[in-house]
């Protein structure tokens, strides 16, 4: 089969993306730098757009993205998005296995269905549910939660079984870590995707692009009137069907010659695959009164085709021109784009903010430093996992129902399971669509979560009469000190203002089956005090010139 | 209350029994449990560590390597306690992830010197972990100590590998019956203990002997059942053959894991002694604490696992200019 240097070189790019995104996300030895994850997610067309209103990080990435489809088309989905490069991938191990090549017809598009994906996505966004919406439906976040959720604990599975025997051949470089596997409910909902998307690109190639991603529609939308377009040569053409057999959308009919440029998602396997190089990029782009003419000066007589290919026109059998159907999707989506774009800004400008939270969070869970609160957090992250990669210390684990449905997936600090590191900001370092914002450490150190409170009842220290004290060990503010008690005993006590709720105290707490000392979430953050102390003296006896002993 | 105080009782009477029935030496008797050691074989015979008084080495006013240096000549070398060809696990504190200078874990130039001496005495290998409190990467790294012990050809092992603890009875132990132990501290033929001198806010005092619960997988038990007793009894299963303690810059408050620096005094001095008692005895008084204040360190008395009777040991005292 000949190669083309576009489908070359844009699946050396393609490989590349995918191979580094999943290595953001299953980067179970924290090894890969938080900048390489946050650089790959900022440019995510969903986190780049939320980001357009947070001002968090690529905030130029949608535009680019949005100008790139107009201008050649949907290179964003062959190119830089994981979700279709991960599709790309299943299809060709699926195609390895069957060893017969799967060959996909021209197919009808799925107009309602892409209909109805994007504009329940604008709806609700507009109604003010952008959180939730955005990361069911996310492209780049639903890849995070296979990444992170599904491969990282088995890939960690897989570390440890190869541990063994690389220490026993004296390969030192290898250890063995805790899978992280998130709890069921969490978990539930990406692996029934990922089974779900497995299978439709294993048999049905990009259908998941262009039926229920959102993204694809309104690239597609952008690229259907792309400046430049693939064109099949009609002169040159034999239909041979070489371009058929290599096309994973499904968009190129050849009775009509011609491409569904909507739903095709740029991979050029179609460009290489033509031994006669009869498909290569026409520009097309004209302004809006001229649109017409080109089209069916290109198409030529398109009539003598038509009793056969009526397929293709579904909603205008009456009407003539072959692309009436998806002149009327067009101008649809025209509208949802609009709308969407309205929608986001305005939703993540702050009409959200100002609108008192909706949640129980008297006993609510904690979220990440930097994210400045529950309402807040729930309504810009998208649940792709990154900081929950990223996190050092574990702490970060999707939630199932604490937050309640409206923050399944989304990240919570787990303190049976670990606390914050002190020392840490992993988690705003990676964050692409500004949910958990980046701020000074010595910021991040004052920044309060919640409260930690003592039930001296449970105390091991008056319960038992002996020392213990673990919570003030993990005190990185000594917000928990201890003081003389008893017997030569050391009692653990609360100075609620140095407490940032970071959890180190109520993960090291002994007692079981509730904790002595237990953090109640903000749910709002605020500021802890700083209390800088003195030098401290030397110990008296002071060691002077000799040993006190 | 009264249990504790009973099985002090119980302690008191079964050390001072173990101790009649073994009149071998001190150091010696308690060792002579199931695992196998390297003691027995350690104390060359020109230069014995111990002697019938038990052995304190403390030295001031050097550097932390010039001050091991001359602790260890003091004690013979290291080839009293390394033999060509033997393991050698070097437990610092690890604990928290803090830079050097906060002195939360063992200074990295210390662990360093120690790998070089003993790969140089011939060790066959030289391993060093602890069971963390903070995050193990983080803390093996930015304590500094993996990359020096790496440069010196040590092993690093991970802390926090389950894997590699095992299930061990403690017979002698009055509270901690049972514990996951580190293969490091069971199989090694040498076992040296670095910890770092510091406040413990409920142990009150973190030295050689608090520094070996990094050596078990389940710290929730020490601090759920009897800290103080619980640090004493893991003395019982097998004890350093060599303890460091590095007090050049020690944390008097806040501990163990301290705020700042401001935590820190500077002593510059390090002890050195095979008895984890006497040694912690000193590193009390190095605290402003009288020995008994600290009560892990007077349960080990108690329970004839050292000396903590500083007086009667020989102390050798160096002052380095």
């Amino acid at each position: 089969m000949p190669r083309h240097w576009l489908k070359l070189s844009r699946a050396a790019l393609a490989i590349a993306v995918l191979a580094l995104a999943t290595a953001a996300f299953v980067d179970f030895r924290g090894s890969v730098p938080t900048r390489l994850g946050h650089a790959l997610a900022s440019v995510q067309f969903v986190p780049a757009a939320l980001a357009l209103a947070t001002g968090a990080s690529a905030t130029l990435a949608a535009a680019a993205i949005l100008v790139a489809t107009l201008a050649i088309g949907r290179i964003y989905c062959s190119v830089l998005c994981p979700l279709g490069l991960l599709q790309d991938a299943v299809a060709r191990l699926a195609g390895w296995l069957r060893r017969k090549p799967l060959l996909l017809r021209f197919a009808r598009p799925a107009t309602w269905v892409r209909q109805l994906f994007l504009w329940s996505t604008v709806a609700g966004i507009a109604a003010g549910w952008s959180g939730l919406t955005l990361a069911l439906l996310d492209p780049y976040s639903i890849f995070g939660r296979i990444g992170s959720m599904l491969f990282r604990p088995l890939v960690t599975v897989v570390n440890n079984w190869l541990v063994g025997p690389a220490n026993a051949a004296g390969i030192d470089a290898l250890y063995r870590v805790p899978p992280q596997w998130a709890a069921v409910g969490a978990l539930a909902l990406p692996a029934a995707l990922a089974l779900l998307i497995a299978i439709l690109a294993a048999s049905r190639g990009r259908l998941y692009c262009n039926s229920i991603c959102p993204v694809g529609t309104l690239l597609g939308l952008l690229s259907a009137r792309s400046a430049w377009r693939l064109e099949i040569d009609r002169a040159l053409c034999r239909k041979c069907g070489d371009c058929l057999r290599v096309c994973k959308a499904q968009c190129i009919d050849l009775r009509t010659a011609t491409i569904d440029h909507s739903r095709c998602v740029a991979c050029y396997n179609c460009i290489g695959a033509c031994d006669e190089l009869g498909i290569h990029h026409r520009f097309k782009w004209r302004p809006e009164g001229g649109h017409r003419k080109p089209e069916t000066g290109c198409q030529q007589p398109a009539a003598p085709a038509t009793p056969a290919t009526v397929v293709k026109n579904l909603a205008s059998q009456t009407t003539p021109p072959p692309d009436a159907s998806r002149r009327a999707f067009i101008t649809g989506t025209a509208a949802a784009l609009t709308a969407a774009a309205g929608a986001s800004v305005a939703a993540a400008v702050g009409l959200a903010d100002k609108s008192p939270p909706t949640l129980p969070v008297a006993s609510g869970p904690v979220c990440p430093p930097g994210s400045g609160g529950v309402a807040r957090f729930l309504d810009r992250c998208t649940a792709c996992q990154l900081c929950v990669s990223a996190c050092p210390t574990h702490v970060l684990q999707p939630a199932f129902l604490h937050y309640g449905w409206s923050g399944v997936m989304k990240p919570r600090l787990d303190f049976n399971l670990s606390f914050c590191n002190f020392e840490c900001h992993r988690c705003a370092e990676v964050c692409p669509d500004g949910a958990i914002l980046p701020m000074d450490l010595a910021e991040k150190k004052r920044t309060r979560l919640g409260l930690a409170h003592i039930d001296y009842e449970k105390c091991v220290v008056k319960a038992n009469g002996t020392d213990c004290a673990a919570c003030s060990e993990h005190c990185p503010t000594q917000a928990v000190s201890t003081e003389p008690y008893g017997n030569n005993l050391r009692l653990p006590r609360m100075h609620d203002e140095l407490c940032i709720g970071c959890g180190a105290c109520e993960y090291a707490c002994p007692v079981r089956p509730t904790r002595a000392i237990t953090v109640k979430a903000d749910s709002v953050h605020s500021k802890a005090a700083l209390k800088i102390e003195a030098p401290a003296a030397a110990p008296t006896p002071a060691p002077g010139e000799e040993f006190p002993f | 209350m009264n249990n504790r105080r009973d099985f002090l009782k119980t302690g008191l009477a079964l050390g001072a029994t173990a101790s009649l029935l073994d009149l071998g030496g001190l150091f010696a008797a308690d060792l002579t449990t199931t695992v196998p050691s390297g003691a027995a074989a350690s104390p060359a015979p020109e230069a014995p560590p111990t002697g019938p008084r038990p052995v304190l080495v403390a030295v001031k006013d050097g550097d932390r390597i010039a001050m091991l240096d001359k602790a260890l000549a003091s004690l013979g070398g290291i080839g009293a306690f390394v033999k060509p060809g033997q393991t050698v696990l070097i437990k610092p504190n690890i604990g928290w992830d803090a830079s050097p200078e906060r002195g939360a874990n063992t200074h990295p130039s210390l662990v360093g010197r120690l790998v070089e001496l003993c790969l140089g005495a011939g060790a066959k290998s030289v391993s060093i972990f602890d069971n963390t409190c903070d995050q193990w990467q983080l803390t093996y790294a930015n304590s500094g100590i993996e990359k020096a012990a790496r440069d010196a050809g040590a092993r690093i092992v991970n802390g926090k590998d389950e894997s590699l603890y095992r299930e061990t009875a403690i017979p002698k132990g009055l509270k901690l019956k049972h514990a996951r132990v580190h293969d490091l501290v069971l199989d090694s033929d040498v076992f040296i203990n670095v910890p770092v001198l510091k406040h413990h806010g409920g142990a009150q005092m973190s030295a050689a002997m608090k520094n070996l619960m990094g050596c078990v997988w389940d710290r929730g038990i020490y601090h759920n059942t009897d800290l103080q007793q619980t640090i004493a009894d893991f003395l019982t299963l097998r004890k350093p053959d060599l303890n460091i303690i590095d007090a050049y810059h020690p944390m008097v408050r806040n501990g163990p894991r301290g705020k700042s620096v401001e935590d820190c005094v500077e002593m510059r001095a390090l002890l050195a002694s095979t008895d984890p008692v006497l040694i912690d005895a000193a590193a009390a008084k190095m605290l402003g604490y009288t020995a008994d204040k600290v009560t892990h360190v007077k349960i080990g008395a108690e329970m004839k696992l050292g000396s903590m009777d500083l007086a009667t040991a020989d102390v050798r005292r160096f002052k380095l200019t």
